[in-house]
């Protein structure tokens, strides 16, 4: 079964990281590596990533603390702002569901009542009526128009 | 600052929900950022990558909300954020190939850096590039950030009992990408 570690190892690795590998190390350590599978990997990956890390730490342009700051403030604001909305979404979800039940509840109440309604209305002269109350309909057709366009102008603009 | 400034700062942070002041998120960036962009780099093989992500690991950890007992925890808690960020990113590269190949851009530039070690960076690049995301995650921890098996672990949301096995095998397996199997 292959060892996973060594109680050298520690050793080897700083001489590494400290470019002190192979030549300025002692001797007997360097033999014992040279015999260990672990400190001789340990030597040879972490003098290369050592080299890597050096060369990329000195890579990147970073942007200033205070401007990643600031742009982490702003989408924290964007996104509570957004957060806090969506309660208000749910409840008029919930409050246009109950509506809609109370409508069906009022409907199924005066169904009869309706039924007759509607009898009663193909009986009646529409046209002759229509041209009796024209400023009426034409009154009641633009309220149906105006306030639904109006009240979604209103909530487009929040 | 002014006692007014830290107030305010205070305030602002609170109100957007972060959990550290100006102050000591510079201080943290200013330690970290530099190790976090090497990493996310390593890992992604795209310095252009690496640059937005590491923008996106410290908002994300300020957004994280959690309390740390210590900077070492702290710092975990990070490199978990940028492991699963430079995961996420190569996902999406492995989904809609653009043509980079993990370690070329890095390899690019880091020959155009140092001249002087041009081959030797080429190699461990190359070699880097051919391991596991995984493993290269835990090698660059270990020998490049000087992490213990604990902190490979909780960065990299593993087991602590199975790091000593697995770093030796990623180990094992660069040694021999680098040529040096010792065998």
């Amino acid at each position: 079964m292959p060892r996973y570690e060594c109680e050298f190892e520690a050793e080897v690795l700083a001489a590494a990281i400290q470019s002190r590998w192979p030549d300025r190390v002692d001797p007997a350590l360097r033999e014992h590596a040279s015999k260990c599978q672990v400190c001789s990997d340990v030597a040879v990956v972490a003098a290369a990533i050592d080299t890597a890390r050096e060369e990329t730490r000195e890579l990147p342009v970073l942007p200033d603390a205070g401007r990643v700051w600031w742009v982490a403030q702003m989408r924290a604001r964007r996104e509570a702002a957004l957060k806090a909305a969506r309660p208000i979404t749910a409840t008029q979800l919930i409050a246009g569901a109950c509506a809609v039940g109370l409508l069906g509840a009022c409907f199924g109440a005066t169904s009869a009542w309706f039924q007759e309604s509607l009898h009663h209305l193909a009986t009646i002269d529409a046209p002759g009526l229509l041209a009796q109350h024209g400023a009426l309909a034409a009154g009641i057709g633009a309220v149906l128009v105006l306030v639904p366009a109006a009240a979604w102008l209103a909530l487009r603009k929040e | 600052m002014t006692f007014t400034d830290v107030s305010r700062a205070d305030a602002i942070s609170a109100e957007a929900g972060l959990v550290m002041d100006e102050e000591s998120f510079r201080a943290f960036y200013e330690r970290n950022a530099r190790s976090v962009w090497a990493y996310l780099a390593r890992l992604t093989g795209d310095r252009y990558a690496a640059d937005d992500l590491l923008q996106e690991a410290f908002y994300r950890f300020l957004r994280a909300g959690s309390a740390y007992e210590s900077e070492t925890h702290r710092r975990n808690a990070l490199y978990r954020i940028a492991t699963n960020l430079a995961r996420d990113a190569r996902r999406r590269v492995l989904s809609h190939p653009v043509g980079v190949i993990a370690g070329d851009d890095i390899e690019k530039v880091a020959g155009r850096q140092a001249a002087g070690s041009v081959d030797q960076s080429a190699d461990v690049t190359r070699a880097l590039s051919r391991l596991k995301p995984r493993e290269r995650a835990m090698l660059w921890l270990a020998y490049a950030e000087g992490a213990s098996h604990n902190e490979i672990a909780e960065a990299l949301g593993l087991k602590p009992g199975s790091m000593k096995l697995m770093l030796f095998r990623a180990r094992r397996r660069l040694a021999s990408l680098l040529g040096k199997d010792t065998r």
